[in-house]
C-alpha cells in the first residue's frame, strides 16, 4: 500500500489517541500540526495519481480526498483558538476539550479513510464510524437542543445508513453470478465486469445507495437532521460535517452511479441525479430565507449546494459534470471558511440569532470580512471559485436537451443569492452594539481563515493543470470508462 | 418459478425466515415497551441461528463467531441491561400509536408483498442457503422496520424499530452475501450498542422529567 496513503489515516488517528493523555494546550498544538501535515501529505498523493504514478489511488479517490487536506488543515490551526475559549462551564472544560480535541482527530481520519479504501464493505464501515463519531461530537456541549440534534442525527443517519447497506448487499449479489459467491467487492472489479452484471441488480443498488448515502450528503428529502447537526454542534464540527462528511457521501453516491452507469448506460442516474438536486436546490433556497440562526442558515445553504452539485451530475456533460466535482471541493473550502468565521461572530457577540449580530466587520476586522466574502463565495459572486464551478454546470445544463431544468436551477439560484446576501449585510453592516468588544488578535484562527480564503479565492481565479488531470479522470470513470 | 426440490436446511430455513416476519409484525401489538425488548430478542435469536447454520453450511468460522456473539450481546445481554433500565422509568408507559393496529398490520403486509414482487423482479443469482426468500425478507425486514418507526412516534420504540432493521441487516448479509468481510458483521453489533447507548440516555431522560419518552419532546428544533 502507498505510503502517503497510510500516512493519511495514520497521522490523525495517531492524535486522536495521543491527545487524551496530554494538556490541551499541547493538544491542540499538535491537532494544529497534525493537520497540516496531513494537508501536505493528501496533496502529495493527489500529485502522484495526476502524474498517473504506480499505486497511487484513482483520479476519483484522489480528487475527494482534497476537502480532508483543506477542511482538516484549517480546523486543526482553528481549533488553537478554539479549546482555549470555549467553556461548558461546569468546572469540566479540561475533560471537554481533550475529548473534543481526540473525536476531532478521529473524525478526520474516518472522513480521510472513506475515499482512501477501494473495498465497499470497508467504505460502509468508515461511513458507519463517522456517523457515530459526529454524534459524539454535536453532543458534546450537552445541552438539550445538542442532545435532540445528535439523537436525530445518529437515528436518520443510521436509517440512511441502514437503506445504503442494502444498496451494497444488493451490488455484492448482483456480482455473485460474474464474481464468484466469495469475492472482494473493490470497486475497480465491479468496473472491469460491468457489462455482464445483473443490470436490474446494479439498478437497485443505485437507487438505494442514493436514497441511503443521500441522507449522509444532505439532499432533500432525506436532509432533515442536518440543519440541526450542524447548528447544535461545535464550530469546527460543523465545519467538518458540511465541508468533508457531505462530500464523502457525494463519493460514495459517485462509486455506485459509475458502476451504474457502466453497466445499464447513463439515463437512469441521470434522471434520478436531477429530481434530488432540484428538490435539494428548492429546499435549501427557499429555508435560506427564513433563518434567524447564523450556523443554520449556513446549513441550509449545504443542502442548497449539494442539489446543485446533484444537477451537475445530471446534465452529465463533460463540462458539467467536471464542474459538479470542481464544485464539491470549493464548496468544502467556502463552507468552511464561513462557519470558522460565524464562530468567531457568535462567540464575540456571545448570541447565533442572525439578528444580535450587527456590526461585525468593525468589531472583528478580519473574521467579519472573511464572513462577508465567504457570503459573497456561497451566493456564487466572481471571482471565487463557486462561481466558476456554478457557471461551468450551468453551462453545461444550457448546452444539452435539459435547458430547461438549468433556468430551473439558475431561478433557485438566485433566490439563494438573495437569502444569502440580504444575512450576510445584516450580520456585516453597521456598527456594533456598545458593549462589544473590538479588535481581534488570534493568530490560530486569522491563519485558519487565510487560508481557507486562499483556496476559495485561488480555484475561482485558476485551476492547477493537475487538478484538471484529476477532474478529468474522475469524470471518465462516473461515466464508466475506466 | 422453477419447480424445486426443498432440502431440509432449506426447509428450516425458510421456517425461520417465516418466523423472523411473524415478530416483526407482532412489534406492531404490543403497547408495552418491555414486551417489544423480549420481541427483539426473540427475533436476535431467530437471526443468530440463519447465521450459524449458514456458517456451518460454508464451513466459516467467522459466521459461526459471529452468531455466538450476537445470541451474547443481542439475546443475553443487551435485552437484560434494557429491562433493566425500563423498569427504572416509575410510571408503566404505555406506547402511543399513529392508527390502530388492525390497519397498521395491513399496511404492513402491503409492504410486504411490494418486497417479495421486487424481489421477484430481480433474477440474481440468489445466496445457496436460501434461494427463494432471501432478498424478499431481508426487504420485508427493513420495510416493515421502518413503518414501524413512523407510526409509533415514541423514541423507546424508534430505537427497537432500528435495532429489528439492523436484524434485517444481519439476515441479508449472511443469506445473500456471505463472502462480505467479517468486519461489517462486527460493526453491525457495534451498531447495536451504539442503539442501546441512546436508549439508555433517553430513559435517563425519562427518569429525570417524568416524561412520556413522546418524539415530541424532540421536536423543539424545527425549520
Amino acid at each position: 500500500m502507498n505510503g502517503l496513503a497510510v500516512a493519511i489515516a495514520a497521522v490523525p488517528a495517531a492524535l486522536a489517541v495521543a491527545v487524551l493523555f496530554v494538556p490541551s494546550r499541547v493538544g491542540r498544538i499538535a491537532t494544529a500540526i497534525g493537520g497540516l501535515v496531513t494537508a501536505a501529505c493528501i496533496a502529495a498523493l493527489a500529485l502522484q495519481t495526476a502524474d498517473g504514478a504506480p499505486g497511487a489511488p484513482d483520479a476519483l479517490s484522489a480528487l475527494f480526498l482534497l476537502p480532508v487536506a483543506i477542511v482538516y488543515g484549517t480546523v486543526g490551526l482553528y481549533t488553537t483558538w478554539y479549546v482555549r475559549v470555549e467553556s461548558i462551564g461546569s468546572g469540566g472544560d479540561e475533560i471537554y476539550r481533550r475529548e473534543f480535541l481526540a473525536l476531532t482527530n478521529a473524525f478526520a481520519a474516518a472522513e480521510a479513510i472513506v475515499p482512501l479504501v477501494t473495498n465497499m464493505a470497508g467504505v460502509w464501515v468508515a461511513l458507519e464510524v463517522t456517523t457515530i463519531l459526529a454524534a459524539l461530537l454535536v453532543r458534546l456541549h450537552g445541552t438539550a437542543a445538542a442532545l435532540e440534534a445528535a439523537w436525530k442525527y445518529i437515528l436518520i443517519a443510521s436509517c440512511g445508513l441502514a437503506i445504503g447497506l442494502v444498496g451494497v448487499i444488493v451490488l455484492y449479489a448482483s456480482g455473485t453470478g460474474v464474481l464468484g459467491q466469495h469475492y472482494e467487492p473493490v470497486w475497480s472489479a465491479y468496473m472491469a465486469v460491468a457489462s455482464r452484471l445483473n443490470p436490474d441488480g446494479v439498478r437497485l443498488a443505485f437507487v438505494l445507495a442514493l436514497v441511503g448515502f443521500g441522507t449522509k450528503m444532505g439532499l432533500a428529502p432525506m436532509h432533515t437532521w442536518l440543519p440541526d447537526a450542524h447548528g447544535a454542534g461545535p464550530t469546527p464540527t460543523s465545519a467538518m460535517l458540511s465541508g468533508v462528511l457531505l462530500s464523502d457521501a457525494l463519493y460514495v453516491i459517485v462509486r455506485f452511479a459509475s458502476i451504474a452507469n457502466a453497466a445499464t448506460g447513463t439515463t437512469m442516474t441521470h434522471r434520478l441525479f436531477f429530481v434530488v438536486g432540484l428538490l435539494s436546490l428548492f429546499v435549501g433556497a427557499f429555508f435560506l430565507l427564513r433563518q434567524r440562526d447564523i450556523k443554520r442558515m449556513l446549513a441550509y445553504s449545504s443542502i442548497e449546494h449539494m442539489g446543485i452539485v446533484a444537477c451537475g451530475l445530471a446534465f452529465g456533460a463533460r463540462i458539467a459534470v467536471t464542474g459538479a466535482f470542481l464544485h464539491a471541493i470549493n464548496h468544502a473550502a467556502t463552507k468552511s471558511l464561513a462557519f470558522l468565521s460565524a464562530g468567531r461572530l457568535s462567540h464575540r457577540f456571545n448570541t447565533r440569532e442572525i439578528a444580535g449580530i450587527r456590526g461585525a466587520v468593525a468589531a472583528l476586522p478580519i473574521s467579519g470580512t472573511m464572513f462577508a466574502l465567504a457570503g459573497l463565495a456561497l451566493a456564487g459572486m466572481p471571482p471565487f471559485g463557486t462561481f466558476r464551478s456554478e457557471l461551468m454546470i450551468l453551462a453545461g445544463g444550457f448546452g444539452g436537451r435539459e435547458w430547461w431544468i438549468a433556468i430551473v436551477a439558475l431561478l433557485l439560484l438566485a433566490i439563494a443569492f438573495a437569502g444569502i446576501v440580504r444575512w450576510v449585510t445584516s450580520v456585516c453592516g453597521g456598527e456594533p452594539p456598545a458593549e462589544v468588544r473590538r479588535g481581534e488578535r488570534d493568530p490560530g484562527a486569522i491563519a485558519a481563515m487565510l487560508l481557507g480564503f486562499a483556496v476559495v479565492l485561488g480555484l475561482g481565479l485558476f485551476v492547477p493543470p493537475p487538478l484538471g488531470r484529476l477532474l478529468e479522470g474522475a469524470f471518465r470513470i462516473l461515466e464508466g470508462r475506466s | 418459478m422453477i419447480a424445486h426440490q426443498l432440502t431440509v436446511p432449506e426447509a428450516l430455513a425458510g421456517t425461520v425466515a417465516v418466523l423472523l416476519m411473524l415478530v416483526q409484525l407482532a412489534l406492531f401489538r404490543s403497547v408495552v415497551i418491555s414486551e417489544l425488548i423480549r420481541l427483539y430478542a426473540v427475533q436476535s435469536f431467530l437471526v443468530a441461528a440463519i447465521g450459524f447454520g449458514v456458517g456451518v453450511t460454508e464451513g466459516s468460522w467467522d459466521l459461526i463467531a459471529l452468531a455466538l456473539l450476537t445470541i451474547l450481546f443481542k439475546v443475553v445481554a443487551l435485552p437484560i441491561y434494557m429491562q433493566s433500565l425500563v423498569r427504572t422509568i416509575s410510571t408503566r408507559v404505555e406506547l402511543p400509536a399513529r392508527i390502530n393496529i388492525t390497519l397498521s398490520l395491513l399496511v404492513a403486509a402491503a409492504l410486504i408483498g411490494f418486497a417479495i414482487l421486487t424481489a421477484m423482479q430481480l433474477p440474481l443469482h440468489h445466496g445457496a442457503f436460501l434461494p427463494q426468500a432471501d432478498l424478499a425478507t431481508t426487504l420485508a425486514i427493513v420495510f416493515v422496520g421502518f413503518l414501524l418507526a413512523i407510526l409509533r412516534p415514541n423514541a423507546l420504540a424508534q430505537v427497537i424499530a432500528f435495532l429489528t432493521i439492523e436484524n434485517g441487516l444481519f439476515f441479508g448479509t449472511v443469506t445473500l452475501a456471505p463472502g462480505l468481510p467479517f468486519v461489517i458483521g462486527v460493526l453491525l453489533l457495534i451498531d447495536v450498542l451504539v442503539a442501546v447507548v441512546v436508549f439508555a440516555v433517553l430513559v435517563r431522560i425519562l427518569v429525570g422529567q417524568e416524561a412520556s419518552a413522546s418524539t415530541t419532546f424532540f421536536e423543539r428544533l424545527r425549520g
